[in-house]
């Protein structure tokens, strides 16, 4: 495949990327914030198959498959199943106001723009703007952990901050080698099924949230 | 050697079958590995000088290559520990089976594998050539004598000195570790010789920290004030042949630390040592040496006393490490003054290593007949323990630096260097050492007085217990290991000379100059001197030891035949007249009010508490019961680990009342020193 149509197309795919992240931040409902974080990992597996066609390295469509089953299909059923298993249909439950959370976002995205630059000498000829919006993606996901008070909305957040490191990881040495990608996607798994056996384990017996724990504090 | 230790831990193991012969064989075990340390550190210090035994270890570690190497400071450590070690192994089985017989096959196990690991480490890390190994042993001597510390426990008290014991120690091994690291960091290998080159590269701050890093570890161990709170504690918790040794010789291992630090790894070729460093030893020295001897005189728990006075010996022995850190090369006088010091701290590791080893085990006695600690319940033990009571007499005269013991040889030597020292220096730093002088004088007096008191409190009098009352003799094989550590005493007070030989070695192979024995027995075996080493200056100072001691041998039936002779009329014994009340034991002097004058004078470092109840019978001139209760505070320990311990605790409460607990508040601190890392540190290398 020709160079520059690798780099348009991974450049295309950041965008989207980066559009679907500020739909993470911005959605005011749980369900919305699933949805786009299924269609995330649905483009990081697209870009992982793009590379993988591109480097003909026969790991990247392995680690594409795996993102695309896992993280675009298994583990958004998995949040939408606990929530309609806990009966949420409320909003997000953000700590600070929207508009500052989007502010900030902006405010992550420029930063790691600025800082790719002076990261030159890492970034690969073939990946384009890949770096800049992995730690984007990154910070982001954090972002998300700390500004939602319900647990699943958290998961989300961790969720995008993972694609995050994965495509930085993509962008910077044509993917990491095998083992680590699917011993990273397993912690993922198991986060995922400890954290939402645990809200529904909370739920059900004393009827608060994750958040309620500071009461915990002695 | 360690063969023998190996043997003894191996036999622990038997226990499960036998106690007793576990007991017997483990330290049996022990005791041959210290009369093999004893020949072999004799060996070294009686041949050549220049004499080195090295020996390469298997290498257990891939990153290192361990060996041992025993020169002449090691083996002079070697022999008082051996000498120590072969008192404790002679007298722990009778004590152990005295003191506690209920104890079972385990606590018996752990003791016999304790014992034998803690001695084990304590001779491999004089002889270590690395600082793996000195490190491995350090960690291994600290961890052994816990676990002997802890090994007597009834009540928690003990689980507790023993936690404060570790916690001390291992914050000062945190500290020796992070100089070991640094200078083989720099060395690139781990033995020594590779160290000593490579602290030849350093500049003089970097040798400085490094020095004071290490001091700080060594001084944690010695229980140097005001790093010495765990010591009173933890001593008198173990079973009392282990006192004996972590108080003779473990401190000791932390001395030699210092000297192989000081004199040896860390200093600069054929350059005097960086004045801060011995006049930080010489001050630590002195306030140990006042400081401790002051807490001993107001304790009423026998070992506890003892232990107090370990800290009082460790700083004399500074005294003496510290002006010899002073005074090396720094003199015309060809470093003879330095060796003098030297001479005189490294004489008074041994002297006090003899005993302190025969006071902790005369405590032993007394402590597994009557089962009591505190002096206040004991009395008239003289009566029924007449060895251990003469035993203890020596060893508190041999403490006290009364002629003819040993105990007043190396304070002799140590004013007589002092006294050089002063001389050598003009303003505010002769005036440093005369004070000093005048302080190991306080001490020397301060000592005495209080063995006045343990004496004669514990031994004297009548027995104001039962427990006291019905206390019968030591066996054999204790007064054996007591008896050997006597005959020490007397041997290094009658005829010091012959111990200058083996001070040869060491003072030489740290020094680089003259020998002790050229220095202090110039005039003959017989005789002390240091006109050597004080050449100009004042006119130097001769002694006689045994002349001395013939001469007191001489007028003891003088005294006898006066006190005898002088009196004309006849005798008659009758009951002391106590104005016709029947005379009861709470007559006797008390070691409170013993120590009461003391305690009214120093008062404002003892800020003593004293609480009176009396119970009256509705007039105040009838009182049915009279309750007092008094003591006396420890100035390190309310000053500086009191203040301490409020702050971390003030700060904990803080940092409890600001942390709100919320899991995104936390998350958010994380992304806000991610995100200012990135923009500080991010954008560096455009």
């Amino acid at each position: 495949m020709n160079i520059e149509i690798v780099h348009a197309v991974i450049d295309d795919l950041g965008a989207l990327l980066l559009f679907t992240m500020i739909l993470i931040v911005g959605a005011s409902q749980i369900s919305r914030a699933i949805y786009a974080v299924a269609f995330q990992s649905l483009f990081i597996a697209i870009a992982g198959a793009v590379l993988a066609m591109a480097t003909g390295n026969v790991d990247l469509w392995v680690i594409a498959g795996i993102t695309l089953t896992v993280k675009a299909i298994a583990l958004p059923w998995l949040l939408l199943w606990a929530i309609r298993r806990m009966d949420v249909k409320r909003e997000v439950e953000p700590v600070i106001p929207d508009l500052a959370t989007l502010t900030l976002a902006v405010m992550f995205v420029v930063m790691s723009f600025h800082l790719s630059a002076s990261l030159g000498s890492v970034r690969q000829a073939i990946s384009g703007n890949a770096l800049p919006v992995g730690i984007a993606l990154t910070l982001n996901g954090v972002l998300v952990m700390a500004t939602r008070k319900t647990a699943l909305s958290q998961m989300v957040g961790l969720f995008a901050s993972e694609n995050g490191i994965f495509f930085t990881a993509m962008a910077v040495t044509k993917g990491m080698p095998l083992i680590i990608e699917i011993g990273v996607i397993l912690d993922v798994i198991l986060a995922a099924l400890v954290m939402t056996i645990m809200v529904l384990r909370v739920r059900s017996t004393v009827d608060a949230d994750i958040a309620d724990l500071d009461r915990l504090r002695g | 050697m360690s063969v023998c230790f190996f043997l003894g831990a191996l036999s622990s193991l038997l226990a499960w079958w036998s106690v007793r012969l576990s007991l017997i064989t483990g330290h049996l075990a022990a005791l041959a590995g210290a009369m093999a340390g004893l020949s072999v550190s004799l060996g070294i210090l009686l041949g050549n000088s220049a004499n080195k035994l090295s020996l390469p270890l298997p290498s257990f570690f891939p990153f290192a290559r361990q060996s041992l190497v025993v020169d002449g400071l090691s083996a002079y450590f070697l022999l008082v520990i051996s000498i120590v070690a072969i008192a404790a192994t002679v007298y722990g089985p009778a004590y152990l089976q005295a003191h506690s017989p209920e104890a079972g096959p385990a606590r018996r196990a752990t003791q016999v594998l304790a014992l034998n690991v803690f001695l084990a480490c304590m001779v491999l890390l004089c002889c270590a050539g690395d600082a793996l190994t000195f490190i491995l042993c350090w960690e291994g001597m600290t961890l052994s004598s816990y676990a002997l510390v802890v090994s007597d426990d009834q009540d928690g008290e003990n689980a507790r000195a023993g936690l404060l014991y570790m916690i001390m120690t291992h914050a000062g091994t945190a500290m020796l570790l992070v100089s070991f690291l640094a200078l083989t960091e720099r060395a690139g290998a781990f033995d020594f010789a590779s160290i000593r080159m490579a602290a030849n590269g350093l500049d003089g701050t970097t040798r400085s920290v490094l020095f004071f890093l290490a001091l700080v570890g060594f001084a944690t161990k010695a229980g140097v004030v005001p790093l010495h709170v765990w010591l009173p504690r933890a001593h008198p918790a173990a079973p009392s042949h282990v006192s004996a040794l972590m108080s003779g010789v473990m401190l000791k291992v932390a001395i030699y630390g210092i000297l192989r630090f000081g004199f040896d790894l860390l200093a600069p070729v054929a350059e005097p040592l960086p004045p801060a460093w011995g006049w930080t030893v010489l001050i630590l020295g002195t306030s140990s040496a006042v400081l401790g001897v002051l807490y001993a005189l107001q304790q009423h728990d026998l070992k506890r006393l003892l232990a107090f006075h370990s800290v009082e010996n460790i700083g004399i022995i500074l005294i003496g490490v510290g002006l010899a850190m002073i005074l090396w090369r720094r003199e015309d006088a060809g470093g003879s003054l330095a060796t003098l010091a030297l001479t005189a701290a490294l004489l008074h590791t041994v002297n006090h290593a003899a005993f302190k080893g025969l006071l902790f085990l005369g405590a032993g006695s007394v402590l597994c007949r009557t089962h009591v600690r505190n002096m206040e319940e004991l009395g008239g033990l003289a009566r029924h323990m007449p060895w251990t009571a003469g035993l203890f007499l020596l060893g508190a005269v041999a403490i006290s630096a009364l002629p003819p013991l040993n105990g007043f040889v190396s304070e002799w030597l140590t004013f007589q260097a002092i006294l050089g020292g002063a001389s050598r220096f003009h303003g505010p730093s002769g005036l440093a050492i005369v004070f000093s002088a005048a302080m190991l004088a306080l001490t020397g007096g301060l000592a005495a007085a209080c063995f006045v008191k343990a004496f004669g409190v514990t031994f004297l009098g009548r027995p104001r217990t039962s427990h006291a009352e019905h206390a019968i003799e030591a066996p054999l094989s204790m007064l054996l290991g007591m008896g050997w550590l006597a005959a020490l005493c007397v041997f290094l007070g009658v005829a010091p000379g012959f111990a200058m030989t083996l001070l040869d070695a060491p003072t030489i192979g740290l020094l680089h100059s003259l020998g002790a024995s050229a220095i202090v027995t110039a005039h003959g075996p017989l005789v002390l001197s240091t006109a050597l080493a004080t050449p100009g200056g004042i006119s130097g100072t001769t002694i006689s030891m045994t002349m001395l001691a013939i001469l007191i041998a001489a007028l003891l039936p003088l005294a006898w035949m006066l006190r005898r002779g002088l009196r004309t009329a006849p005798q008659r014994v009758a009951p002391t007249w106590t104005c016709g009340m029947v005379p009861t034991a709470r007559f006797d002097y008390t070691a409170t009010a013993f120590a009461k004058p003391l305690r009214r004078i120093f008062a404002a470092i003892y800020r003593p508490r004293r609480e009176v109840i009396r119970e009256t019978a509705g007039t105040p001139y009838v009182i049915r019961r009279m309750q007092y209760t008094g003591d006396v505070v420890d100035l390190a320990e309310t000053q500086i680990y009191h203040r301490i311990h409020y702050g971390i605790t003030a700060i904990s409460q803080a940092i409890r009342d600001h942390s709100t607990g919320r899991i995104h508040v936390y998350i958010g601190f994380v992304l806000g020193a991610l995100f200012l890392s990135l923009l500080l540190f991010g954008g560096g290398q455009r």
